[in-house]
């Protein structure tokens, strides 16, 4: 399946985060299946090609914004951000949920820490889910 | 360590200078080096943040290169900080070949045999996430893990491809052309001693015949001012040098001279009756006895 482009997905960061446009515009947008992709620099080709940039969106259902494209642009959130001190910061990379009551919709949220975009996670108005890939959280052995 | 795996490297004795203590620095184990990831983080802020932590560094020159001399931790990726991508575990040596490189922000870079990612991942960080790089690798299941270090690092200018090196069409010119071929792998004997199998010469043969279809496919992607880089972690003659005459000899490109902070030795003169004299000077070889590192070859080539 080819990659199209689309842009317009610029806009979910931009409203759901209030990323400003001039960040969003380093970005163009491509599309295969119910997965986003986010891309810098010249694509200087994009038929016949595996992956295109970065994962950026999952479109199936609800929209989806992945960790690793919010730990680049995350830096730059205004909206639905999340700050934690460090011991809450360190169970949220573990996987853990952080229960307590934010400042922010319910729904897709960035954690940060020390201003740190650590990834996504999803308020239920109640807690933070965290929503780490596997391949991404801390284990205990870890320092 | 087994004497009889050591053994095998006797046919390098007349070509390896220091050959004794080349011999020795086998017997120990391989150091972790690790490169800051500087378009997440400067590089005073991470080593900071890890000495912290209980890391002890040696830092090496002027270079993005850290020397783990201890560690709190079994393996240096066991951090926070590297699962926010701030770092990649990455052999001193294998940096070399993508300091000769030397992309520039706006470079279209074309990194045949990628995966997992070490030197794709420091080429965009040099040319600050701008340009393009496709980075591609024959198997399939190699690109999980180099899709996965490109997130990890917060990459966002690589296209990655699933193509045959030796004959794939990518449809455009490249300014930069990484070969880091498919190779025998006698430079990582240290890092592992215990998976090391022993290659026949009919082996380097088979290897370097498909490492020179390479070396023919990427002159065709090179634009007329484009550099290649052709580099492998072997020390295997007929992997190298042999490579790079072919280049030479018959693809019309010639080796170019280019400094790296890295310690390095000149190429071999000859190998089994094939003579390298008219190359030798202008190739790279990294021995771990010279650095403690991995071994390495790297070789630089432009279009006569
Ligand atoms: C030495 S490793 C590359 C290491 C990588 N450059 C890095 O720095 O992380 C060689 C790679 O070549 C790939 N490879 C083998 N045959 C290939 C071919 N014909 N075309 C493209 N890639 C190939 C292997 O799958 C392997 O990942």
């Amino acid at each position: 399946m080819q990659f199209s482009r689309k842009d317009e997905f610029r806009e979910y960061f931009v409203n759901k985060f209030g990323i400003p446009h001039e960040v969003m515009e380093n970005y163009t947008f491509w599309q295969r299946g119910k997965k986003v992709w986010a891309f810098c620099g010249i694509p200087c080709t994009v038929e016949d090609v595996e992956i295109l940039g970065i994962r950026a969106l999952k479109i199936s259902g609800d929209v989806k914004p992945s960790t690793v494209f919010l730990r680049v642009v995350g830096k730059y959130a205004t909206r639905n951000v999340i700050d934690l001190n460090e011991t809450d910061a360190m169970e949220f990379m573990k996987g853990k949920t952080i229960f307590g009551n934010f400042d922010a919709e319910r729904g897709y949220v960035i954690v940060r820490c020390n201003k740190e975009a650590l990834g996504c996670g999803f308020y239920t108005g109640e807690g933070i889910v965290s929503q780490i890939p596997k391949e991404y959280r801390i284990q205990d052995s870890w320092v | 360590m087994d004497e009889k795996k050591l053994s095998y490297f006797e046919q390098y004795r007349d070509i390896i200078p220091q050959f004794d203590k080349f011999l020795e620095s086998l017997k120990t184990p391989q150091p972790y080096w690790i490169r800051v990831n500087t378009l997440k983080i400067s590089e005073e802020a991470l080593i900071n943040r890890l000495q912290r932590k209980g890391f002890v560094f040696e830092i090496f020159g002027e270079l993005n290169a850290y020397r783990v001399v201890d560690m709190p931790v079994k393996h240096p990726g066991s951090t926070l900080e590297h699962s926010l991508g701030y770092y990649y575990v990455q052999d001193l040596a294998s940096m070399v070949p993508v300091l000769a490189l030397q992309s520039k922000k706006g470079d279209r870079v074309l990194d045949m045999c990628a995966a997992p990612g070490s030197k794709t991942t420091m080429i965009a960080e040099i040319m600050g996430n701008k340009g393009c790089i496709i980075a591609n690798d024959a198997n399939y299941r190699r690109l999980k893990s180099l899709a996965g270090n490109i997130e990890r690092l917060g990459i966002t200018n690589v296209i990655i491809t699933n193509r045959d090196a030796r004959n794939a069409d990518f449809g455009v010119l490249f300014d930069r052309i990484l070969i880091d071929a498919p190779c025998s792998g006698e430079g990582v004997f240290r890092k592992n001693p215990w998976g090391f199998r022993q290659i026949t010469e009919r082996e380097h043969r088979f290897l370097a015949s498909n490492q020179k279809k390479m070396m023919k496919n990427a002159v065709r992607h090179l634009k007329d001012n484009g550099r290649i880089v052709y580099s492998t972690c072997t020390f295997s003659p007929t992997e190298n040098e042999s490579v790079v005459k072919y280049a030479v000899e018959k693809l019309n490109m010639r080796v170019v001279d280019v400094d790296v902070p890295v310690p390095h030795c000149e190429g071999v003169e000859s190998w089994r009756s094939e003579d390298f004299s008219e190359i030798r000077r202008h190739v790279m070889r990294i021995y771990p006895h010279i650095v403690d590192t991995g071994g390495m070859f790297i070789a630089v080539l432009e279009k006569r």
